[in-house]
């Protein structure tokens, strides 16, 4: 495939993403920041059902060999990013996403988010190339580095190619831990939605 | 046309999303965010400093900047979609955040969000509509660090909040 061609699909999909997730109001910060602070899970659950059906078909098409999954070494460096990344969404109430998908709906607060996300990123270029960690592509060998702090990589393939049971398998483990834990979720809501009840029935008693 | 009259349940149209990311896989890679970011940091870095850029390491060595990287792409994509979106359901209008304290949140959070994503090589969407599902190690690491992350960004959120 061309680069150009390379473009022009990841456009395609990007518009499909953009228009269903401004239609849906999705938002990923809201999928955690509203299941721990308010205790409501609309966008958690949207996220554990794309979780569950990727699990299967990544790990379904990585049995045959197919795919392009992501292959970096990681480490104390993928905790840490995702630590200030979990930190810094909350605050601007937004993600990498939806800062594109509210900036397309005229939210200048988004825009401004995004731009601090490009000097954030640019700060860092500058910090990496002072301590040149965590290390390059280049020097990533997929086995454990501990004084750079890396664990190296591992996944469903490499799980399949080690114990010779196909990646599928894993998947469908990790399909049903995410399936137990969107069943709770809706458990949990079903409790609210009768406490929710209950609680009005008393009031309309006590207005009686 | 009711699509653009009712808001799509989020459930399906992450389903959606996810059969659309199966192809994406299967074609160039997992979606992701974050990696096309850096690279219109280093194109709008260039367009300032021109080759002096290349004084500084890491866009010589990890992140050289071309304007042809598709996943750049991805993400003028999905800002076009909700425009069009926006749009034909008319609710594009521009909003702007009116309290000092919004301002000062969402600046410290683009800029915590920029690191942590060159930091950790990856992204929320990487963690959730990647990795996790590639059942990568590094999915678990980065699910532990952003809901740690996100709990203590509650708590300053809250603390913020009620002054």
């Amino acid at each position: 495939m061309t680069p150009v061609v390379e473009c022009l699909v990841a456009f395609l999909f990007g518009s499909v993403v953009g228009l269903l997730m401004q239609r849906s109001r999705f938002c990923n910060t809201a999928a955690l920041r509203d299941a721990i602070m308010f205790k409501t899970y609309r966008n958690t659950k949207a996220m554990l059902m794309a979780m569950m059906i990727l699990t299967v078909g990544f790990t379904g098409f990585m049995s045959l060999g197919a795919g392009h999954p992501m292959r970096f070494d990681v480490g104390l460096n993928t905790f840490a990013g995702l630590f200030l990344f979990g930190i810094g969404m909350v605050l601007a109430g937004a993600c990498t996403v939806s800062t594109w998908v509210k900036t397309g709906e005229g939210n200048l607060g988004a825009l401004w988010a995004l731009l601090f996300t490009f000097v954030g990123m640019f700060l860092f270029s500058v910090v990496w190339s002072w301590n040149w960690w965590p290390p390059a592509p280049q020097s990533m060998t997929g086995e454990p580095n501990l004084p750079a702090l890396q664990l190296g990589f591992a996944n469903a393939q490499t799980l399949q190619e080690k114990l010779g049971v196909p990646a599928i398998v894993f998947g469908l483990v990790q399909f049903a831990v995410l399936l137990a834990i969107y069943r709770a979720i809706l458990r949990r809501e079903r409790a609210q939605h009768a406490k929710h009840e209950q609680h009005q029935m008393e009031a309309a008693g006590q207005e009686a | 046309m009711d699509f653009f009259r009712k808001t799509l349940d989020p459930v399906f149209a992450l389903a959606a999303i996810a059969i659309l990311d199966i192809f994406l896989f299967l074609l160039l890679g997992a979606w992701t965010v974050g990696g096309g970011e850096t690279m219109m940091t280093g194109l709008m870095a260039q367009a300032v400093l021109g080759e002096d850029l290349m004084r500084i390491p890491f866009w010589n060595i990890v992140f050289p900047p071309h304007a042809d990287y598709w996943k750049i792409y991805i993400s003028f994509g999905m800002f076009f979609g909700a425009f069009v979106g926006a749009v034909l359901s008319k609710e594009f209008y521009w909003r702007l955040p009116r309290r000092a304290s919004e301002w000062l949140m969402i600046t410290l959070g683009g800029l915590l969000m920029g690191f942590g994503i060159r930091l950790a090589y990856i992204c929320n969407v990487s963690t959730f509509f990647g990795l996790i599902p590639e059942m990568n190690m590094g999915g678990y690491l980065a699910i532990s660090g952003i809901l740690a992350g996100a709990w203590v960004g509650s708590l300053i959120y809250k603390k913020i909040l009620e002054g």
